[in-house]
Order: structure tokens, then C-alpha cells, then sequence
């Protein structure tokens, strides 16, 4: 028996990957395709934007590498994907010639501080409220905590954060609403340091943790609730447990199956998630700089980011079918 | 065996007038009314009826486990003679599993999806007995090789057993804290014939070793002859006959419960008629007055609109129908069954 | 049934209707968002009989980023424009947006999922990778990229159909990118369809496959789709709010996102206009909601959860 379950959860594992490869592919040639089909040699573009800060060097290795001269299938399609794996994600048109890459990972880890901060919180308090508020069902709280959630899961997290803004910042003063660094911080020490750079953290993770505690709550909620309705958790009780054992031992792991889904996803939306938010705040991550790049026309900046956000969707999804499958026996 | 007069042996269960009704909204739906039985240590009664007589409600009742708009209106259970706290969850938990333990269907999810078999025959043990970890599981791999489970299947998931395997799994847990009384909610419903006849063979035999009571919930008559020395019938929240086995089965006297028997196809007829009761059970907010049956009874008289008959003590058995008074065997007026 | 009896019965359907309207309305959160949907969408069917022509640069009247007053009761924006006019003007753009590149996510999403299901087989496999994909990259990922590269292929100046062209951009975009959710689960709901009696007896008698698909199971298929179709239109609106934040919209018929969007570069957070980013924000929020509690209150009828009484 232990073969043949291995053997089915290989090939359920193997599909899984399958799929993830397929969908990763269709992102780059999506991506491919959609920056070829603009009028205009993008070469020249670079060159216009660029604003002569590029060498002709530049441009003809650049014309080389994504192979202009040659037809777009398969030649060109080729190159791009083989300078795609080599890291080579082209030039900006806004930014004077940097390179796409560095641009990324230059802005990367605020987006990740922000992003990442936020959804620690949200899981911590939205999963908990959630399964609290699915096991008792009923009831004032349980009813004002779901009509709370839902309205704050409707909610656009740049709105939330203009209307921080405008009452912690504009109006009562107390935390600044702009960017990640107030200038001159870098004098200060590194205490000073953090703590100004906490007191810009903290609008902009409300705002977008607030939006996802509500997602939170509802999903964790409405698992929760199903799993009450259960035969094994009559079981449990007739077989004498208390509500916390029955809550712990049987409750919570199948509850949990929806909701590790879900955190699992979600991080792969991260970054797509900060976009909007970063803009309000100026912070400057990847969200931004979608922004400018989406202002200034620079499609390889934003073709970059799409490759990076396809990536970890895809990525974070094949993640959650795999942990999944381990939490749930019945899938393997 | 006369089954309504006391024994020499105390019952070890004891049902006394005991109501419940169903709370909504803002109505009250009477579920249950007045049921009273005994049950001897090492006795199989059945509770027959269909859908919504209420069988199943008086087993969970009986067990402590009530729905949460469910409330008991009058009467009491008593265990060995104490009275069983059922309304009170923190009561009736120690209650639960040592003395009274339930066999849930099989087929349903009635198991943890996903927890190793074996594990959930351990939990009782090691919960409600306080052994430890090890103790526990040397237990439950005990426990399944009374149902006849290898320790290797015990270490499955549900769903990768069959039907037939997880009703044993149900029937080693629900014995894990050497209970007095066993309940089984209709636990061979779902299985095919059998694998329903294994089970009940199994189901006897433990009980005889371990001198089990057994209440077993069940529509299918054929199962309470294989199985069963005492069955009730049951009809809109009332018993309405009660007997042995044998006796029922030969001597119906409740219209309802002749009806019953006479829908048991039987195969050695030439023709193949099959009688079904015509009409449908009332549902819980459209009780008849009276006697509940009368409106599907072929012998229904005037005063069953009016009075609802008692359960009257018989010689054989109780039966409630206004064609019987106590003491006699013979039906006051003839039955047009 | 007699003829008799056809005759002195309501006929079913409208009884059907009937029945349903009023289990929906027993749900007290689905009665709030139905009467906040009639608001809106009143707003958005008249919005120059309820507050005149859309305001612009040109013919505004009020102060600066005036706080709400008697005159202006929501306030005005940067160049004097009523905030209110703009709102009402802003609830057409957002709601046609929004319904219609649901009804094409709708249609295109039916198609997929009852061909997918239907058909089954090699059909099934491929439809259903593309399924994947836009399943997996979200609306919002996908239209931020698509659409500027539309706009700049098809210029923004001009009229399509009435619409702005960065409008119609979107509504395309959105439409064509939000369908992959109900693609799955018409396919799903139509895989048991299929093995129904009906849908034998019909191939039986030879009746054609899209005949099949449009007579037999389309009908059975309403409820799940109106049911997640109210979620979709939540989705989309979502996403346009976003894309026009984004600068994506078009100033020259504000939806409610892109005037948000006026708003943020008017520095309205920095200089308390709470009225100018509040009011276009909570319509938004407001809508967004209802659809949402009716889209639960229809998937509550139509698929009703266990009975408490056994």
C-alpha cells in the first residue's frame, strides 16, 4: 500500500509542476508578445526616453540581445526568453538606461517590509477572529465582526490609506503620510533610524492589513463554519470532548485546509497588492516604480515587473497545491 | 420475556416520560412525547419507524446529545438508576463514552477526514482513560483486531477504506472505554446486504462477549430479526408498540405495526405485490389530534381524533391504540387490517 | 395537470419569481444592499436630471477644495467643480463599466465552461489551461499590463460606441480577464448536469449539442451564475477603480477611481480634503458591498446549507 501511495502522490505532484511550468510560460510569452505588438522599434524608444544618457553601444547590443533584425517567432522570441533566464531583463527607457533588474532589486525590500508586515498581521488577527467567530456562530459580535469584515474586504486599500492619511497625518499630525524615510534621517543613529523608518511603516501597512484582515476573517469564518456542521465533530462530542479539544484536535486542521490556501496564495499577490497603496504613500517599492513606469510609458520596467509578478503567482500557487496535498490526505 | 414488568436485574437504562420539543423562530415543534422504556444490561432493542417518528432523536436524546435548539420538556433518563444530566454539557461529559457510546454511520463523515484511523480510536483512551500515548495505541490496535482490522489498515485514512471497514472502525472506538450501552444510529443503512450481515454478526457476537446493551436505530426490519431481542415502534414521536422479536413479528397489534410487517416484500409470494403504507408520515408541525396514525389507520374510529391512546401494559408487550383496553390480548372491536 | 388547473394556476414561472424574491428579501443585509443598488443605479441612469451637466474646468462655480456648505454639499475640488456633480456623473461611468465587462465575462465565461464541460476530453484539457492561467494571474495584474499597451496602439483621442477610448480599453480588458472564475464553476455544475436524464433523452431524440447546451442547461445553470456573477461585478468594479487610480481612466468621464485619482494628484490627502476622496471612496465601497451580500444571499437560496432539525 505505502508504494502505490507513493506512486499516485508522485504523479499528483508531478502534474501539479506540470502545470505551474505551463502557466510560467504562457506569463512570458504573454509578456513577450504584448511589448512587441506597440508600433515603433523599441530600440529607438529606448533611445528616446533615454534621454542620450545611452551609448549607440548600448543600443545596438541591446537590438543584438533581443534580436530586432530577426522574425518574431521563434527568433526573437527565443532571445527573449533566454536573456529572460539569464537575468538580462533589458534597459529602462525612463530611467536612463539602468538596467531593469537593478531597478527591481533595488526596490524590492520595501515593498517586502510593507507587504510582508501586513500580511503577518492580517493572518494573525483575521484567521484567529475568523475561526473564533465561525465556531460560536451567531450572536451581536459575531454578526458586527462579519458586517465589519465584509465592508472592510470591499474596501480599496488606497482609499483606506488617503482617508489615513488625510486623519493621522493632515489632521491630527501624529504620523507622517509620505515615503518610507523623513530626510534627514540618516544622520540620526540607527535607533532613530529604525524608529522613524517604524513611524512611516505605519499607515501604509494599515491600510493594506486592514483590507486583508477582512478577507481573513470571512474565509476563516465560512471554513470554520462548515466544519462545525460535520458528522466527526458530532463524533467528538459524543465522545466526550471538551469545546477546546473538539476545537483543537478536529475542528482547526480541516478548517485550516481553505485557509493555508489562501495564505499561501496571497502571497503571491503581494506585490500586485502593494501597487496601489505604494502610490498613495510615495513608498518607495516595486509598486511605484509600476507606477512611473506606467506614466512614462517605459514597457521594459514594466515588463520586467509582470515577469516578477507572474512569477511568484505562479509560483506561490504551486506552493499552496503542494502544501495542500500534504495537509490533505484525501487529495493525495 | 415480558418486557414492561421490572426484572429481577435493575435496568441499567431507564427512560421515564420523557418530552422534548424543537425550538424556532418562535413556535415550538413537539419532537418527542412521553416515551418510557428500560433497558437490561446485554439486551439488543431496536427503534423502528420512519423518517421523522423520531427514533434517532430519542437515541441522541438518551445520549446526551441534543441539538441546540432541542429541549427536554419533562421526564428524565436515569443510568443505573441516577439521573443522567442530558441537558448539561459539563454533566453529562464524563457520562459520555465510559458509560453510553454511539455508532455513528460509517458511510457519513462521521470520522475525521484527516486523521489516521487508528489515531481516533486512541483519542478516547487517551483522553477520557488518561493513558498515555503508547497505552493508548496498544489499545485501539486491540480494539481493531476484535472488528477484525489489521494494524496496517488501522494506520489509513477514511477514505481509504471501504463502507463495511469504517463501520468497524466506529464499532472498535465506540468500545474504547468499556461502555455499558451502545447505540447505533442506523449503522448498516448504507452497506450493501453483505456487508450489512458481517456487521451484525459482528455486532453480536461482541455483544454477548462483553455483555453490551445495544440500542440500534434502524427502519429496516430485517436487521432487528437478525439482530435484536426486543423492538419499539415508533410513530410521530410516540412509541406506539413494544415487544420481543418474535412476538411482534407474528402478532402485530398496532394497525401501524401490522402495516409494517405486511410491507416486507416477501419472496416466497408468488405474485410480487408489495404493500406499501399508503399516505406519509405528518410532519412536525402537522400533528393530527389524537392519535397520530389515524388519519392512515384503516380501523381508525371516532375517539382517536379525540383522545391520543395510552400505552397501555399488555401481557406481551405495550401497545397504544384505543382498539386494545389493559388487560386484554384480543382487540375490543374488529381491525380492518 | 388538466387544463382545468392551468388555467386557475398563476403560471409557474411567475410563481418561481415570486417565491424567490421573497426568500431573498428575508435576508435583512440583502434588503440594505438592494435598496443602496436602486440608489445608484438611479444615479447613474439620470445623472444631468438629478444634478445637471458634468462639470468641468470651465463652467465651475465654487472655491477651491471648498469644504462641504449649503451650496456644495459634498464640497468642491481643485478647480471649483461640485463634488457632488461629480460623484453622481461618476456613479454612470463606474456602474456601465463594471456591469457590462461583467456581462462579457459572463458570456465568455458560459461558453468556456459548458463547452469545457460538455465536450470533455481534448476540448476540456485545453480550455481549461487557459482557464488556469487567467484564473491564476489576477484581472488587476493583467489589465494593468494590457492596457496601456492598447491605449497606445489604438490612440486616446476619439469615441468607440459612445465610449472614451481608454474606457472601452477597459471594460475589453476587464471583461476579457475576469471570466476564468465562472468559467470553472459552469464547468463543474456542468459535468453533472450532463449525466442528468434530460440531457440523455434529449440527445436521444437527436436534438444538436448547442441546442442541448442552450435549452437544456443554460436554464439550469441562471442560479450559480447570478449567484457569482454579483461577486464578478464586486471584482470589476474593484479593478476599474484601481486601473483608474492608476491614471488609467479617463478625466473627461470620471469614473469614480479616476476621480480619486484627480484627488490624490490634487494633494487632497495632504491638505484634508476629506470630502473630495471621501465621497467618490465610500460609493465605491457601498456598491461594491451590496453586490457582495446579494451575491451571498443568492448563493444561500440556491444552495441552502444543512436544516438544523434532523
Amino acid at each position: 500500500m505505502a508504494g502505490g501511495s507513493g506512486g499516485r502522490a508522485g504523479h499528483h505532484t508531478g502534474r501539479i509542476i506540470f502545470r505551474a511550468a505551463a502557466t510560467l510560460l504562457m506569463v512570458a510569452i504573454l509578456n513577450f508578445l504584448l511589448f512587441r505588438v506597440i508600433p515603433g522599434d523599441p530600440a529607438n524608444m529606448l533611445l528616446a526616453g533615454a534621454r542620450s544618457a545611452i551609448t549607440i553601444h548600448q543600443i545596438e547590443a541591446q537590438r543584438q540581445s533581443w534580436g530586432l533584425d530577426k522574425p518574431l517567432i521563434p527568433n526573437q522570441l527565443f532571445s527573449y526568453v533566454s536573456a529572460t533566464l539569464q537575468g538580462d531583463l533589458g534597459y529602462s527607457f525612463k530611467f536612463r538606461g539602468r538596467r531593469v533588474s537593478d531597478l527591481i532589486l533595488e526596490r524590492i525590500p520595501a515593498t517586502l517590509a510593507l507587504a510582508g508586515l501586513a500580511q503577518l498581521i492580517a493572518i494573525t488577527i483575521g484567521v484567529t477572529l475568523g475561526i473564533i467567530a465561525g465556531w460560536r456562530r451567531g450572536g451581536a459580535v459575531d454578526n458586527i465582526t462579519t458586517g465589519i469584515s465584509l465592508a472592510l474586504y470591499s474596501t480599496p486599500p488606497f482609499w483606506l490609506g488617503m482617508l489615513l492619511v488625510v486623519a493621522f497625518s493632515t489632521m491630527l499630525g501624529w504620523l507622517p503620510g509620505y515615503g518610507a524615510y523623513s530626510a534627514g534621517a540618516a544622520h540620526v543613529g540607527i535607533l532613530g533610524r529604525l524608529s522613524d523608518h517604524a513611524r512611516h511603516l505605519i499607515l501604509p501597512v494599515l491600510a493594506v492589513t486592514l483590507g486583508l484582515i477582512g478577507q481573513y476573517v470571512v474565509v476563516a469564518r465560512a471554513a470554520m463554519s462548515d466544519v462545525v456542521t460535520e458528522d466527526y465533530i458530532v463524533t467528538a462530542r459524543a465522545k466526550g470532548l471538551t469545546n477546546n479539544q473538539m476545537l483543537m484536535r478536529h475542528a482547526f486542521r480541516n478548517a485550516m485546509l481553505p485557509v493555508v490556501t489562501l495564505i499561501t496564495l496571497n502571497l503571491g499577490y503581494v506585490v500586485a497588492g502593494a501597487i496601489t497603496v505604494e502610490s498613495v504613500f510615495a513608498w518607495p517599492g516595486i509598486g511605484s516604480l509600476t507606477v512611473e513606469a506606467l506614466n512614462a510609458r517605459d514597457y521594459p520596467v514594466l515588463q520586467g515587473i509582470f515577469l516578477l509578478l507572474g512569477a511568484s503567482i505562479v509560483f506561490a500557487n504551486l506552493m499552496a497545491d503542494l502544501i495542500y496535498g500534504v495537509l490533505d490526505p484525501r487529495v493525495r | 420475556m415480558n418486557s414492561a414488568f421490572p426484572k429481577a436485574a435493575a435496568a441499567i437504562l431507564e427512560v421515564v416520560d420523557l418530552s422534548l420539543d424543537y425550538k424556532l423562530a418562535n413556535i415550538s415543534l413537539p419532537a418527542l412525547r412521553d416515551i418510557s422504556f428500560q433497558i437490561h444490561a446485554g439486551e439488543a432493542v431496536a427503534l423502528v419507524g420512519e423518517s421523522g417518528s423520531g427514533k434517532t432523536t430519542t437515541a441522541m436524546t438518551v445520549a446526551g446529545l441534543l441539538s441546540p435548539n432541542a429541549k427536554v420538556t419533562s421526564g428524565e433518563v436515569r443510568y443505573r438508576g441516577k439521573r443522567l444530566p442530558i441537558s448539561d454539557e459539563e454533566a453529562m461529559r464524563p457520562h459520555r463514552w465510559n458509560d453510553l457510546s454511539v455508532v455513528f454511520q460509517g458511510a457519513m463523515n462521521a470520522l475525521n477526514p484527516v486523521q489516521r484511523v487508528i489515531k481516533q480510536i486512541a483519542e478516547p483512551c487517551s483522553l477520557k482513560l488518561g493513558m498515555t500515548r503508547d497505552e493508548a495505541m496498544r489499545r485501539a490496535r486491540e480494539l481493531l483486531e476484535l472488528v477484525g482490522i489489521s494494524a496496517e489498515r488501522g494506520a489509513a485514512y477514511p477514505h481509504e477504506l471501504s463502507g463495511g471497514m469504517r463501520q468497524r472502525v466506529m464499532i472498535a472506538m465506540a468500545l474504547a472505554c468499556h461502555p455499558s450501552i451502545v447505540i447505533g444510529d442506523e449503522p448498516t443503512t448504507a452497506l450493501d446486504v453483505i456487508t450489512q450481515a458481517q456487521i451484525l454478526k459482528l455486532v453480536t457476537r461482541l455483544r454477548k462477549e462483553l455483555n453490551l446493551a445495544l440500542i440500534l436505530i434502524t427502519h429496516d426490519l430485517s436487521v432487528v430479526a437478525e439482530s435484536c431481542d426486543r423492538v419499539m415502534i415508533m410513530y410521530a414521536g410516540r412509541i406506539i408498540e413494544d415487544g420481543d422479536v418474535a412476538e411482534i413479528f407474528e402478532n402485530p397489534r398496532h394497525p401501524y405495526t401490522r402495516l409494517l410487517i405486511e410491507s416486507i416484500p416477501d419472496p416466497t409470494e408468488g405474485k410480487r405485490v408489495l404493500k406499501p403504507i399508503p399516505g406519509d408520515p405528518p410532519s412536525l408541525r402537522n400533528r393530527p389530534s389524537g392519535c397520530a396514525f389515524r388519519t392512515r389507520c384503516p380501523s381508525a374510529m371516532d375517539i382517536c381524533a379525540v383522545e391520543v391512546p395510552f400505552l397501555e401494559i399488555e401481557q406481551s408487550g405495550r401497545v397504544a391504540c384505543h382498539l386494545y383496553s389493559a388487560g386484554s390480548q384480543e382487540p375490543k372491536v374488529k381491525s380492518n387490517v | 395537470m388538466t387544463n382545468k388547473k392551468a388555467i386557475t394556476r398563476s403560471p409557474p414561472r411567475a410563481r418561481a419569481i415570486k417565491s424567490f424574491l421573497g426568500q431573498l428579501l428575508v435576508h435583512n443585509s440583502a434588503r440594505f444592499g438592494l435598496m443602496a443598488l436602486v440608489v445608484f443605479f438611479a444615479m447613474a441612469a439620470m445623472p444631468a436630471f438629478l444634478v445637471g451637466p458634468l462639470q468641468t474646468a470651465i463652467n465651475a462655480m465654487g472655491d477651491f477644495l471648498a469644504p462641504p456648505s449649503f451650496i456644495n454639499p459634498l464640497g468642491t475640488d481643485e478647480v471649483g467643480r461640485d463634488v457632488l456633480n461629480l460623484v453622481v456623473h461618476g456613479a454612470r461611468t463606474s456602474l456601465i463599466i463594471a456591469l457590462v465587462s461583467t456581462v462579457i465575462s459572463l458570456v465568455v465565461g458560459t461558453t468556456v465552461g459548458m463547452a469545457s464541460g460538455y465536450y470533455g476530453r481534448w476540448v476540456d484539457v485545453w480550455l481549461m489551461r487557459i482557464t488556469d492561467f487567467f484564473f491564476v494571474i489576477p484581472s488587476f495584474v493583467l489589465a494593468l499590463v494590457i492596457t496601456p499597451v492598447a491605449v497606445g496602439v489604438m490612440g486616446r483621442s476619439g469615441d468607440i460606441l459612445g465610449f472614451r477610448p481608454s474606457l472601452f480599453v477597459i471594460i475589453l480588458v476587464i471583461g476579457l480577464t475576469s471570466w476564468a472564475f465562472v468559467a470553472r464553476i459552469v464547468r463543474s455544475q456542468t459535468l453533472t448536469l450532463r449525466e442528468r436524464q434530460f440531457v440523455e433523452r434529449a440527445r436521444v431524440v437527436g436534438t444538436s449539442n448547442i441546442k442541448i447546451m442552450l435549452r437544456h442547461l443554460l436554464p439550469n445553470l441562471v442560479p450559480q451564475i447570478a449567484a457569482n456573477g454579483a461577486l464578478v461585478v464586486a471584482n470589476a468594479i474593484y479593478t476599474e477603480t484601481a486601473l483608474s487610480f492608476l491614471g488609467l481612466g479617463d478625466p473627461l468621464q470620471p469614473s469614480w477611481g479616476t476621480l480619486l485619482s484627480l484627488a490624490q494628484r490634487a494633494g487632497a490627502a495632504s491638505s484634508g480634503a476629506w470630502w473630495y476622496l471621501g465621497a467618490p471612496g465610500l460609493c465605491v465601497v457601498i456598491v461594491s458591498l451590496s453586490f457582495v451580500i446579494i451575491g451571498n444571499a443568492l448563493d444561500d437560496i440556491f444552495n441552502p446549507r444543512r436544516r438544523v432539525i434532523p
